[in-house]
C-alpha cells in the first residue's frame, strides 16, 4: 500500500516540462527548424547541437532561426547567418570548399598512398 | 623504395610532433581573438535608464564596445582595466547583456562607470547578431566596422598583444 501511494506521487503529479514553444506557418517549416537546430553547433559548448543545449546563446540562436524561417529565409541563408557570426565550426557538417578539401579527401589520399606502397612492397619482395 | 618506406615510419610521427609543437607553443596564439572584419548590424536599443535610444549610427566612431552584465564575475575582474582605459582617453561603450537595468545601474554606481553610454540588450538580440557567446566580450570598432572581436577578459597583456597592433595600424585614439 505504501509503495502504491509513493508511486502515485510520481504518476499523478502535475509536473510538466516545456522549453520555448516555437510557432511556424507550416509543418514543412517546423520540420526544417528541427533539422536545422540539429545541424548547428552550440557556440558556447561546441560539443553539442543547439537542439541539445539550453545555454542562453543557444536559446537565442534557436529563436533567431525560427524567426528567420518565418521570414522566408532558406536553409542555406540560415546556415550562412550562423557561420558569419560564429565561424565555420558552428556547422556540424563541414562544407566542401578549397579550405576543407584536405579534410574531406585527405583520408582517401592517405589510404591510396598506403595501398600503392603495399603493392610496391609486394612487387619488390 | 624499401628504405624510403622504412624511413617513413620514423618521419611521419616526427613531422606530426613538430607540427603540433609549433602550433601549441606559438606566442601569438590567442584563441579568444577574431580579426574578421564586419559591419555593425542594424539595431534599435535603449539606454540603461530608458531615457534615450540608440541605433547603428551611434556605433560609428572609434570606440571599444564591451559586452558586460552584473551577473558576470569576469566582468568585475575586467572592470578595473576598463576604468584605466577610459581614463587614458579610450572611448568605451557598454553593451549590457541579458541583465535587469536596475541591477546594472546599481553595479555601475557601486564600482564606477567606465562607459560613455550603455546599450541595454535585455534579450541579447544585438549581441547574437554580432556573434557574442557570453560575457565579457569586446569589440574594437572604427567607422562602423568591427576590427577585433575578443571573447574573454581584456587585461593589460591582451590589450598590448591583441588590440594595440590593430589600433596603431589604423591610427586610432589619437
Amino acid at each position: 500500500m505504501k509503495k502504491i501511494i509513493l508511486l502515485s506521487f510520481i504518476f499523478l503529479s502535475f509536473i510538466g516540462f516545456t522549453s520555448e514553444v516555437y510557432t511556424f506557418n507550416s509543418e514543412v517549416d517546423e520540420q526544417r527548424f528541427y533539422k536545422l537546430i540539429h545541424e548547428v553547433r552550440c557556440p558556447k559548448c561546441t560539443s553539442g547541437s543547439i537542439a541539445s543545449s539550453n545555454a542562453p546563446v543557444s536559446e537565442d540562436l534557436k529563436n533567431k532561426i525560427a524567426e528567420l524561417i518565418n521570414n522566408g529565409y532558406s536553409d542555406k541563408d540560415i546556415k550562412q547567418y550562423a557561420k558569419d557570426r560564429f565561424g565555420s565550426g558552428v556547422l556540424y557538417d563541414p562544407e566542401v570548399n578549397t579550405s576543407t578539401y584536405i579534410l574531406w579527401f585527405g583520408p582517401f589520399i592517405f589510404l591510396a598512398i598506403i595501398f600503392i606502397g603495399f603493392v610496391f612492397r609486394r612487387r619488390l619482395g | 623504395m624499401n628504405t624510403l618506406l622504412r624511413f617513413s615510419i620514423l618521419i611521419i610521427p616526427i613531422v606530426g610532433i613538430l607540427f603540433f609543437y609549433n602550433l601549441l607553443t606559438e606566442d601569438k596564439f590567442y584563441p579568444g581573438a577574431n580579426f574578421k572584419n564586419f559591419n555593425v548590424p542594424n539595431f534599435k536599443l535603449q539606454s540603461l535608464d530608458s531615457a534615450s535610444s540608440f541605433k547603428k549610427e551611434d556605433l560609428q566612431n572609434e570606440l571599444l564596445l564591451n559586452v558586460w552584465a552584473s551577473w558576470c564575475i569576469t566582468c568585475r575582474i575586467e572592470h578595473d582595466f576598463l576604468m584605466k582605459l577610459n581614463s587614458e582617453g579610450v572611448r568605451v561603450t557598454g553593451l549590457n547583456y541579458k541583465d535587469e537595468s536596475i541591477d546594472a545601474i546599481n553595479w555601475l554606481n557601486s564600482y564606477g562607470n567606465p562607459y560613455n553610454f550603455n546599450l541595454h540588450d535585455l534579450k541579447g538580440s544585438l549581441a547574437l547578431d554580432m556573434g557574442v557567446t557570453g560575457a565579457p566580450e569586446t569589440f574594437l570598432i572604427k567607422d562602423g566596422v568591427v576590427l577585433v572581436h575578443y571573447s574573454g577578459e581584456v587585461n593589460q597583456a591582451i590589450w598590448d598583444s591583441v588590440f594595440i597592433p590593430i589600433i596603431q595600424e589604423n591610427k586610432m585614439f589619437k
